[in-house]
């Protein structure tokens, strides 16, 4: 297990105009879960190919622990990784899989045989051990792999490449809790690339959000969600991502524009006095609008919820919450009270600002 | 009127399906798999099916009447199109067929292409286009026909979530228009109320409730049609010997949710918790049984730690 | 069709040869044969049936027997030299240089050279005054001529096949390698794996399938080897190279043995279908366990 320090990191692929990654600086510290999220094209893969010493930077330094490894090969780093799709022996039982990364290391017969123990124990594989690969499902042929990742009692770093992409849609979650719940258990380091932002969430301690100009913003998961440092992770996070309206629309002067997560409003029909949202004096976070598009995704105590297309006077909107009353529908005119919202001024992160 | 009799769906069950649907009316045909939705369709269609019984439109029986003669058109889930037809051909097929005049045809063909956002396409073919599109251009052609019945088989299943979203919006718009039957299949619960003015529940074979999505909603008639309308899951409990069960997004955290005079009340074990940000899934074991709750927004949760939750009375459901 | 597994479909590959002898060759001349087999002709009109004589007679005929062991010998002896060899040349060919194309092409060229010109070639590159090699191996002082010693002549027929033919494994062999995704190696070398432990676990496995087609394909391919030998020694010296088809010409060609040249041909050809079946069931059970 080690510390990950990424020093003003770059690479630049050879005869390539730009740099693929440029001046990355992060620290993720020995026994932390990490994601990085980011849309194809934002070079999570160059940089998990660096991490993984298959490829070497081209400017900056890669520290484990505060040695320099850029230039290491990945085997002498010590660095596990789990793959998109499952990537086992195939001529080899379960055990011998599991056993491999420690015999090619010529571990001790017994060292093998407590960490295969432990391992199959703490991933309830101990009756999948005589079996070969092509027995298992895929749910199972992944969960191999990634106690494969975790055989070496001194791997450094684990990496997972979107590992749960060939998984079947059903069993995702609980092959993403197994994940978690033995990263808290063996407290590894472990990176985990992906562009799903529930695998993001759900799975790291802290996140980092990527994109071609580099590292937008890193923090927890609350932080990335609900108080996004650049426009781009408000957007890119959440689904619908957040709005963004001209700030002075909202009320608020001092930024460019401002942003709100389309949960973050309190619904009432306009033409009526909004008696629901306490009267605000300083006019900050109101906006009206008609209401374009209705979905419905349920309804409680007799009200619908569900999100809502709304058109104002500065652009779209999307707000999710319980609807006024049962008989919205499109063409009625809205009113939304913010109960928070984000201002951005040239798409970074002025202020938090708390209305409700 | 759209009027299907004593149906056999699933060969081997003894289910029998029989349904009225209604003109200019939207119904989603909701199902899991296997439970003979797209046999219905074929049904209907008058396709080759091992399905059998009787279907009248208005009184008429098109028992008789080959596919190609029945007013039916009908949406796949592949994207089908005919790939060595541009767009503007694969939608004047059906009217090139009825022999319509060549304004007629073009006049027509580029409303439609209007409507779908895919005016700017109409001279390419299909493989130059995203699957979106294709399914665009293939529920063009549907409509082209102008069929009175039009049949759409999970046509939004094979797109990404972004483009079903756009797709399933502009899609109600334009079938509200019409005095079509519309018969639209789908295996999400999601799409229950996006599309459906009625909704009716497949199970096996056999319909287990029919009605206006939210009403099926509020008021399930068997855990199974509550079930299905369900994401991901419902929860059961016993009270006084009855099965009760409650929607994941109607448990609230205590603190949060409604004063305990109306409420019941609930411990539960975390085993999981998941979240995209927009929305939070905790797992856990209540009363003995697996529950899921779903939340907006991120929640304060941990593995392993016990939650006080509730739920109000009232939206608690008795068989 | 979900019954159907991959390797059930590879093995009809397998297969493929001797069904498409069976179609086109066999349906009517193999009756024909048969026919032949088990009668003395002595001309059109006189012919006596005489059971299963040609057969005893053909299976204690000393020529017989020397002719098929020496098949034997020969087609176990170009498949352990040129599966190694292809699979050895396979790994050296680079994936994905602007070279691989070439490459490609040029080890394709001997097997798109017709069989008597391949035998023809050999005859003149082996000949020791004329011939480049002949000559070359002379010069360095191995006293070196096929056609009057039988072990030259053997290893001359080895080298001419193993020339001809190792191609054929090695663009298999490649077209297996290039199908296994390089996350197998990025895995291999980040397990600490060694080279050897590459081959052994993560080649070996995939190369499997396309192995047993290039096994089967030559195995059969060199029972039935005739051109090439008969280009080149002619048989000889003495009977030294003369292979089992080369010996069935002789017989129903040159001497007119039809009867005996018959039983001759039956058993040959089921000696062919036993060759394959055992193969193909031995790599079937260890494909089970």
């Amino acid at each position: 297990m080690a510390r990950i320090n990424l020093e003003n990191l770059g690479f630049v692929y050879p005869g390539a105009e730009s740099a693929t990654l440029d001046g990355l600086n992060l620290t993720i510290a020995d026994g932390e879960a990490h994601a990085l999220l980011g849309a194809s094209g934002a070079g999570k893969t160059t940089l998990l190919n660096i991490l993984s010493g298959l490829l070497t930077p081209t400017s900056g330094a890669l520290r484990f622990d505060d040695k320099d490894v850029s230039r290491q090969s990945g085997r002498l780093r010590n660095v596990a990784q789990v793959f998109q799709f499952p990537v086992l022996y195939e001529s080899l039982s379960v055990a011998e899989n599991l056993a491999f990364p420690l015999k090619t290391r010529k571990a001790p017969e017994n060292l093998i045989r407590d960490r295969l123990d432990y391992i199959c124990d703490e991933l309830h594989i101990g009756d999948l051990r005589a079996l070969k690969p092509a027995a298992l499902s895929l749910f199972q042929k992944q969960l191999i792999a990634v106690g494969k990742a975790l055989v070496r009692p001194d791997v450094s770093l684990v990496l997972l490449d979107e590992p749960l992409t060939a998984v079947e849609p059903r069993t995702k979650w609980r092959l993403r809790q197994t994940l978690r719940r033995v990263q808290a258990d063996l407290k590894v380091t472990m990176i985990y690339v992906t562009h799903d932002q529930t695998e993001a969430l759900t799975f790291a301690d802290r996140v980092s959000v990527l994109t071609a100009g580099g590292i937008l913003q890193t923090g927890t998961p609350e932080q990335v969600y609900n108080s996004p440092e650049h426009e781009f992770v408000g957007h890119f996070v959440g689904s619908p991502g957040m709005n963004f309206l001209p700030a002075k629309a909202l009320g608020i002067n001092d930024a460019d524009r401002a942003g709100f997560r389309p949960e973050w409003a309190v619904l009432s029909r306009a033409n009526s006095t909004p008696s629901t949202a306490p009267a605000n004096s300083t006019g900050i976070g109101h906006i009206t609008g008609k209401i374009l598009r209705i979905r419905v995704q349920g309804a409680q105590a007799g009200k619908p919820f569900g999100l809502l297309t709304v058109a104002t006077d500065h652009g779209e909107v999307a707000v999710r919450g319980e609807f006024p009353d049962a008989a919205v529908s499109a063409g009625d005119r809205l009113h939304m009270q913010l109960t928070r919202c984000i201002a951005y001024t040239d798409q970074r992160k002025v202020s938090d600002i708390e209305l409700l | 009127m759209l009027s299907v009799n004593n149906v056999c769906l699933i060969p081997n069950e003894d289910n029998v399906f029989s349904h009225s649907f209604a003109r200019g009316e939207i119904c989603v045909v909701l199902g899991a798999n296997q439970s003979g939705k797209t046999n219905l369709c074929r049904l209907i269609a008058g396709l080759n099916t091992r399905a059998r019984g009787a279907v009248h439109l208005d009184d008429k029986s098109l028992e008789k009447l080959s596919p190609r003669a029945r007013p039916v058109s009908m949406v796949y889930q592949a994207f089908v199109n005919y790939p060595n037809l541009t767009v503007f051909e694969n939608i004047a097929s059906p009217l090139i067929a009825r022999k319509a005049s060549n304004e007629a045809v073009s006049k027509s063909v580029t409303d439609l292409a209007e409507k779908l956002r895919i005016d700017p396409l109409l001279h390419r073919l299909p493989s130059e286009l995203s699957g979106g599109q294709q399914q665009r251009v293939a529920i063009a052609r549907a409509l082209a026909q102008d069929a009175q019945v039009l049949l759409l088989d999970e046509p939004l299943v094979n797109l990404d979530f972004k483009l079903r979203e756009a797709l399933e919006v502009e899609l109600r718009e334009l079938l509200r228009a019409s005095n079509t039957v519309v018969i639209y299949t789908s295996s999400d619960p999601r799409d229950a109320f996006t599309h459906g003015d009625q909704l009716l529940l497949l199970d096996k074979g056999k319909k287990i409730q029919a009605g206006p999505p939210l009403q099926v909603y509020e008021r399930p008639s068997s855990p199974t049609a509550m079930a299905l309308l369900a994401d991901p899951d419902i929860n059961r409990f016993y009270r006084d010997g009855k099965l009760c069960a409650l929607r994941p997004e109607h448990i609230e955290l205590v603190g949060a949710g409604p004063t305990s005079g109306n409420a019941v009340d609930f411990h539960m074990q975390v085993t999981a918790y998941e979240t995209n940000g927009d929305e939070s899934f905790v797992h856990g074991l209540v009363e003995g049984a697996e529950w899921v709750l779903r939340q907006r927004g991120m929640l304060p949760v941990n593995v392993g730690q016990t939650l006080q939750i509730n739920a109000a009375l009232r939206d608690v459901v008795q068989f | 069709m979900s019954s159907f597994k991959p390797k059930n479909n590879r093995a009809w590959l397998g297969v493929l040869p001797v069904l498409l002898i069976v179609a086109f060759s066999a349906v009517i001349p193999l009756m024909t044969v048969v026919n032949y087999s088990v009668q003395d002709i002595l001309d059109f009109n006189s012919r006596f049936f005489v059971g299963f004589e040609w057969y005893q007679q053909t299976l204690k005929d000393p020529r017989f027997v020397d002719a098929f062991l020496r098949q034997v010998v020969f087609s176990l002896t170009i498949l352990a030299i040129e599966v190694p060899l292809g699979v050895a040349v396979a790994k050296g060919i680079p994936k994905d240089s602007r070279f691989t194309s070439l490459i490609l092409i040029l080890l394709a060229l001997p097997l798109l050279i017709p069989w008597n010109v391949v035998g023809t070639i050999w005859q003149v590159f082996a000949r020791p005054d004329i011939g480049l090699l002949g000559w070359t191996v002379n010069a360095l002082g191995i006293p070196y001529n096929y056609t009057a010693e039988p072990l030259h002549a053997w290893l001359t027929l080895v080298a001419m096949d193993v020339w001809h033919w190792t191609s054929l494994i090695a663009l298999l062999a490649f077209a297996g390698l290039t199908s296994i995704p390089t996350p197998f190696y990025q895995a291999a070398e980040l397990d600490g794996a060694s080279r050897w432990q590459v081959f052994r676990y993560v080649e070996m496995p995939r190369l499997q399938g396309v192995l047993i087609i290039g096994v089967l394909l030559r195995l059969m391919d060199s029972f039935m080897i005739y051109t090439e030998p008969f280009v080149l020694t002619g048989g000889g010296p003495g009977n030294a190279t003369t292979m089992l088809s080369q010996h069935l010409a002789t017989m129903a060609v040159g001497q007119f043995d039809l009867g005996p040249a018959a039983a001759f041909s039956v058993i040959y050809f089921l000696f062919i279908l036993l060759f394959c079946w055992i193969f193909y069931t031995s790599v079937v059970r260890s494909d089970d366990e």
